[in-house]
């Protein structure tokens, strides 16, 4: 790493996520960046530039042109505002470009925002929006679905490591464990090992239970040079690491679909950068827009050896009484998957920990975690290490 | 006539609206004899993880296979 600047997080904030008829895009945007102002105790003036993390926004909504449109609300008119795209890894990539506009010391203080409105739509609609993150003239085209590139992925992953439909179900039930006791999640519930097994089959071995939520929601956090941080009212976290890396879109170009390689190249150079290994981190927000994808994330990054990933969730590796707790904020399966949003979502879930804020979900070992965001079936992944003194 | 050997497959029953017609149908990924991988949509009989398929026809862009003994 070269000599960049010490970057930490000041402020914090995010909407509940759900279905809300009487909340568009911008006000949803503008809830979240108000409550990471408000976090900070920073005045919109205090913000140099503005960085948002939004999906298919035009496609949901027939808005474009979203980043004024959203800075302008928020009383930041005049500073730079631009809209990131990176299918569900949008807030992420926007989060990387904002960490680093501030390391590099172009800027002192920066917001990123995510945010995305989906219920407005009906799910057919929906499913074809986010098919958009696919490879639209081939695998698209041939009926592939979201949820159905990551069946084949746990088609796959199940023949090759024997992992079991009970491993994938075992997921769902613990995020939804962890969700049940989230106030902002969309789905506070529990679920049984039985349900998951047997919910309405979406994309074999897939059922309802394997896959998140259509929501609507924002988050935003607000970035400063370290050695400013103490101007701010929020305890500071420390951004340790963070890296983005890419792959092919389509998933048939992949040699081997059971394995993200642009997650494992961002976590080898976030790990790098933060000068630490898996086995220190203390709890991660996995990616889990489906509960496969958040049993490959943890084999990726280290925390269990690969192909272990379902058994270890099995188990109880990854509940909160577990040796390495996975979505403590009970994941996209129970939070919600606002796409654009998920992103800086799940930084402000770490960040929640790491100031011991969590509540009822709060961990015991709290001073070191990461986040992992992914995008379309894993042609975008953002890692970020966060931590605190 | 493309044959190959089933990589991955699933049955998909939530749809856009243009395939809406179709579901319940089957998406697989086939690793084609000579090297590369091809998604596709399976025709006929249901095929697992190693099954043999060949090309049957292609519509609109869009390969179909079937499984072969």
């Amino acid at each position: 790493m070269r000599d960049f600047r010490q970057v930490a997080i000041v402020g914090a904030g995010k909407t509940a996520f759900g279905a809300f008829d009487g909340k568009d895009l911008r006000t949803l945007a503008v809830e979240a960046g108000r409550k990471a102002l408000a976090n900070a105790n920073a005045a919109p003036e205090a913000i140099e530039s503005f960085y948002l993390g939004n999906f298919a926004g035009p496609e949901f909504t027939g808005q474009n042109h979203l980043a004024p449109y959203i800075s302008t609300a928020l009383g930041m008119a005049g500073i730079p505002s631009t809209r990131y795209e990176a299918a569900c890894a949008s807030s992420g990539a926007a989060f990387f470009q904002a960490f680093f506009a501030v390391a590099s010391g172009v800027y002192d203080v920066v917001m990123v925002a995510g945010v995305e409105k989906m219920t407005c739509q009906p799910t057919p609609r929906v499913t074809e929006i986010l098919a958009g993150a696919g490879d639209c003239a081939t695998e698209v085209n041939a009926g592939s679905t979201f949820p159905s590139l990551f069946a084949m992925i746990a088609r796959r992953h199940m023949h090759d490591f024997g992992t079991k439909r009970e491993h994938l179900a075992a997921v769902a039930v613990k995020n939804h464990s962890n969700g049940a006791l989230n106030p902002d999640a969309q789905m506070r519930k529990t679920i049984t090992l039985e349900q998951a097994m047997n919910g309405r089959p979406i994309a074999e071995p897939l059922t309802l239970y394997d896959c998140s939520l259509i929501s609507d929601g924002a988050a935003a956090v607000v970035l400063c040079a370290a050695d400013r941080a103490r101007e701010f009212g929020a305890k500071p976290v420390k951004v340790l690491g963070v890296a983005q890396a890419s792959d092919f879109v389509a998933l048939d170009r992949k040699p081997d679909i059971t394995t993200f390689p642009a997650l494992r190249a961002a976590a080898r150079k976030a790990y790098a950068m933060a000068g630490v290994g898996p086995k220190d981190i203390q709890f991660a927000e996995l990616h889990d827009c489906f509960t496969i994808a958040e049993i490959v994330a943890m084999e990726d990054l280290g925390f269990i050896e690969r192909g272990r990933g379902g058994f270890f969730s099995f188990e109880g590796g990854t509940r909160r009484d577990g040796p390495m707790p996975i979505n403590a904020s009970g994941g996209l399966k129970s939070k919600g998957h606002p796409v654009g949003a998920t992103g800086a979502a799940q930084i402000c879930d770490v960040v929640q920990q790491l100031r011991a804020e969590a509540g009822d979900r709060q961990l015991a070992r709290h001073s070191l975690g990461l986040a992992q965001n992914l995008g379309g079936s894993g042609a975008t992944c953002v890692v970020t290490i966060l931590g605190v003194d | 006539m493309r044959r190959g050997t089933v990589y991955t497959e699933t049955v998909v029953y939530l749809a856009p609206e243009r395939f809406a017609a179709d579901v319940p149908y089957q998406v697989a990924i086939v690793a084609l004899d000579g090297g590369d991988k091809l998604t596709v949509r399976i025709e006929g009989e249901r095929v697992s993880i190693d099954d043999r398929v060949a090309e049957a026809e292609s519509r609109d862009g869009v390969a179909y296979f079937r499984k072969t003994t």
